[in-house]
C-alpha cells in the first residue's frame, strides 16, 4: 500500500504529461497549418469537425483525422532495409523526445492545503515529473545527444544512399549546434548557480530580472541553436525533398514516419519550454505571480497559466519564423554554427563570468545596482558583436572553391586583360 | 581452504567458456550452447550478489545490471559492426542507469553525454562510412577468441576478489581502497546539492588535474586545426 502511494504521484504526473503533450502536439500541428494558410493567404484546414456529422467547428477535428490516417496506413516495410534498426531508429527519436519532459517544470508548486486533510499531503507538490534530479539541464542534453542515433541509424538502416547522406547531414547539424546550445546555457547557469530548471526560474523570480535582459547575446545564440536542434526552418534540411531528396526519413511511412514527425515537433516544444524557462523568467511575471516558494492556489494556477502562455507565444514565434525565411544552404548552416554562433557564445560566457566576478565592486564604484551593470554589459556585448559580425562577415564565400572566390577570380583590371 | 568461494569461481569459468563459444570465430557452431552457458553463469554470479534495500531496490538493480551485462556480451559477440556499436551504446546507458541508481547523478548524465552522445556517434560514423555493406570477412570474426576469453576470466576474477572483500560482514568498508564511508557518501554524494559538492571538489582539491586535462585537450584541438590548415595550402 505504501509503495503504491509512493508510485501514485509520479505515475499521475507521467500520465498527465504524456497525454497533454500528445494532444498538444496534435493541435499545434493544426495551429501551424492555420498559420501557414494565413501567411500564404489561403483558407487552410477548416472542414473536418465532429465525425459523422456535418458540423465543421473551424476544422478542429483535423488532428483526429490526421492521426487515424497515419495509424491506418499499410504497415509496409521495404525489402532492402535493415529491419531491426529501421524500427529502432524512430523509437529512439520518439522516446528521447518524450523523456526530456521529465525534468521540465510546468509551473511552480501545488500547495498542500487544497487537498483534503485526510490525504495526508504535507509537502507542496512540485509540478515536474522528476523533481529530485539535480542535473536537469545536462539530462536534457544527454537525451538530445541520444536523439542523434535516431537520425543516423534511420539514414543507415534505410539502405538508400540519399537517406544515408541525409542522416549524416542531419546528425552533423545536430552535433554542431549542440556546442552553441551549450554555450548559450552556460551563461545562465553561471548567473543562477544551479543546474535545476525550477531553481533557475526561482532565481529569476527572486531578482525580478529575466536572463534575457542581462544576457541578450546568450538568448540569441541559444535561440538560433535551438531552431537548428529542432530542425525547424530555416534549418530544416531533412524536409528538402526537391533539392536533396529529403533526409534520413525519406524511406519511412505510416506510424514510423509519424513517430519521427511528432518527435521533431516535440523538440520544438522542448526548445520553447527551455527558452521560456532559461531566459524569459518561466512562471514569473512582474507584479502578478509573486516570487516565493509558499503560494496559495490562485497564485499556483496563475503561474501555470503564465508559463504556458509564454511557451505558446514562443511556439507561435517558431511557426512565424517558418514562413519568414528561406532555407539555409548546408555550408551556410555549418558556417553559422562554427564561425558565428560559437564565438558569440564564448563572448557571452566571458561577459557573464566577468560580471559575476567583478560586477559587484564595479557597480558599487559607479553607484548603480549590480543588475543594471550586468544589463549594460550584456547589451553592449550584443551590439558590439553584432557590429563585428556584420563588418567581418565570416560566412561569406567560405566554402567556395579557391579559384572562384571573387577577390581572386576577378582581378581589378579584368577588362583590360581581356 | 574450506571457505573457498566455489560458486563464484564456477560462474567465472563457465562464463569464460560461454564467452569463447559465443565469440564469432568463423563458425556458428556452439553459439546457442554458449548463450545458454552464459545465462547460467550470470545466474550463478547474480545469486552471489549481496541484497541491499527492499525488493524494489533489488529488482531495479538487477534489471539494470542484467541489461548492462547482456548488452556488453552482445557488443562483442555480434558480427555486424553497426549492431555491436548499438549494443555498446545500450551498455553505456545501462551503466548510466547504475550510476543513477547509486545516486551519482552527474556521472550518469556525463557518461551518457560523453560516451554515448559523442564518442560512440563518431564510431558509428566511421563504421558506416568505412563499409556500407559491412561484408568484409576480417571484420566479422574475432581474431584471438581464446586469449580474449581467458583475459576476461582473469579480469572478472581479480575484480570480484577485490570488490568482494570490501563487503565485510559488518558492512564496514576498507579505507585502503579509497572507498568512502557511508557518512561521507551521505554528505557528499546523496545530498540535494549534489553537483555543487562535485564542482567544489573538482575545482578545489583537483584543480591542477582539471587544468592539466583542459590544456591537453586544447593542445589536441590546436594540433588538429594546424594539421587541417596545412592541407589547404
Amino acid at each position: 500500500m505504501h509503495l503504491l502511494l509512493l508510485l501514485l504521484e509520479p505515475l499521475l504526473k507521467i500520465a498527465v504529461v504524456i497525454g497533454g503533450l500528445m494532444t498538444a502536439a496534435a493541435y499545434l500541428v493544426l495551429v501551424e497549418r492555420w498559420m501557414a494558410a494565413w501567411m500564404q493567404d489561403r483558407l487552410g484546414p477548416n472542414r473536418v469537425g465532429i465525425p459523422l456529422t456535418k458540423i465543421r467547428l473551424f476544422g478542429l477535428g483535423q488532428p483526429i483525422a490526421d492521426g487515424v490516417k497515419f495509424l491506418c496506413k499499410a504497415e509496409f516495410t521495404q525489402e532492402h532495409v535493415d529491419k531491426a534498426l529501421f524500427l529502432l531508429a524512430p523509437l529512439i527519436m520518439f522516446i528521447t523526445a518524450m523523456a526530456a519532459f521529465a525534468v521540465v517544470p510546468f509551473g511552480s508548486v501545488i500547495p498542500p492545503d487544497i487537498f483534503p486533510a485526510s490525504w495526508g499531503i504535507k509537502e507542496p507538490i512540485r509540478l515536474m515529473v522528476a523533481p529530485g534530479l539535480d542535473v536537469g539541464i545536462i539530462y536534457m542534453f544527454a537525451l538530445g545527444s541520444i536523439a542523434v542515433y535516431g537520425v543516423v541509424l534511420g539514414g543507415w538502416a534505410s539502405n538508400n544512399k540519399y537517406s544515408f547522406l541525409g542522416g549524416l547531414r542531419s546528425s552533423a547539424q545536430l552535433v554542431s549546434y549542440e556546442l552553441p546550445l551549450g554555450l548559450g546555457i552556460v551563461g545562465v547557469l553561471l548567473a543562477s548557480g544551479s543546474l535545476r530548471l525550477d531553481a533557475i526560474i526561482g532565481e529569476q523570480a527572486r531578482t525580478g530580472v529575466w536572463n534575457i535582459l542581462t544576457q541578450p547575446l546568450g538568448f540569441l545564440v541559444f535561440c538560433v541553436a535551438s531552431f537548428a536542434e529542432a530542425a525547424r526552418l530555416p534549418f530544416d534540411l531533412p524536409e528538402a525533398e526537391q533539392e536533396l531528396v529529403g533526409g534520413y526519413h525519406t524511406e519511412y511511412l505510416g506510424i514510423k514516419l509519424m513517430m519521427y514527425l511528432v518527435a521533431e515537433f516535440l523538440h520544438m516544444v522542448t526548445a520553447a519550454f527551455l527558452l521560456v524557462i532559461l531566459f524569459l523568467g518561466g512562471w514569473h511575471l512582474w507584479g502578478l505571480t509573486g516570487a516565493g516558494e509558499v503560494v496559495t492556489w490562485p497564485i499556483a494556477l496563475l503561474r501555470v497559466i503564465v508559463l504556458l502562455a509564454k511557451v505558446m507565444g514562443m511556439i507561435l514565434f517558431f511557426m512565424l519564423c517558418r514562413w519568414s525565411w528561406p532555407r539555409f544552404r548546408y555550408d551556410q548552416l555549418m558556417d553559422i554554427a562554427w564561425k558565428v554562433m560559437i564565438p558569440l557564445g564564448l563572448v557571452n560566457l566571458i561577459v557573464v563570468a566577468t560580471c559575476n566576478e567583478f560586477g559587484m565592486p564595479l557597480a558599487r564604484w559607479m553607484g548603480v545596482s549590480a543588475e543594471w551593470a550586468m544589463m549594460a554589459a550584456g547589451w553592449f556585448a550584443l551590439l558590439a558583436s553584432w557590429l563585428v559580425v556584420s563588418l567581418l562577415d565570416p560566412t561569406a564565400g567560405g566554402n567556395r572553391p579557391r579559384h572562384l572566390r571573387p577577390a581572386e577570380a576577378i582581378p581589378a583590371d579584368w577588362e583590360a586583360q581581356s | 581452504m574450506n571457505d573457498l568461494p566455489i560458486i563464484p569461481i564456477l560462474a567465472t569459468l563457465l562464463g569464460g567458456l560461454a564467452f569463447w563459444l559465443m565469440l564469432p570465430r568463423g563458425t556458428a557452431r556452439g553459439r546457442g550452447v554458449g548463450a545458454l552457458a552464459m545465462a547460467m553463469a550470470l545466474g550463478l554470479a547474480g545469486s552471489q550478489m549481496p541484497r541491499v534495500g527492499d525488493w524494489l531496490d533489488n529488482s531495479v538493480f538487477f534489471i539494470l545490471a542484467a541489461v548492462t551485462i547482456v548488452s556488453a556480451v552482445a557488443a562483442v559477440t555480434f558480427r555486424n559492426p553497426v549492431y555491436c556499436a548499438i549494443w555498446f551504446g545500450q551498455m553505456l546507458l545501462g551503466t548510466a542507469g547504475l550510476f543513477l541508481f547509486t545516486g551519482a547523478q552527474f556521472l550518469a548524465v556525463a557518461t551518457t553525454v560523453v560516451y554515448a552522445g559523442a564518442i560512440l556517434v563518431t564510431f558509428l560514423f566511421v563504421l558506416m562510412l568505412a563499409q556500407p555493406e559491412g561484408k568484409a570477412a576480417y571484420d566479422r570474426v574475432s581474431w584471438e577468441a581464446m586469449l580474449a576469453a581467458a583475459t576476461g576470466v582473469v579480469v572478472v576474477a581479480a575484480l570480484s576478489m577485490i570488490i568482494g572483500r570490501t563487503f565485510a560482514p559488518e558492512g564496514a568498508l576498507y579505507p585502503w581502497l579509497g572507498m568512502p564511508t557511508s557518512q561521507q557518501l551521505a554528505a557528499n554524494v546523496l545530498t540535494p546539492a549534489h553537483v555543487a559538492r562535485l564542482g567544489g571538489e573538482l575545482f578545489g582539491r583537483y584543480l591542477i588535474a582539471i587544468e592539466v586535462a583542459g590544456v591537453l585537450l586544447l593542445v589536441a584541438l590546436v594540433g588538429a586545426a594546424v594539421i587541417i590548415g596545412r592541407e589547404k595550402r
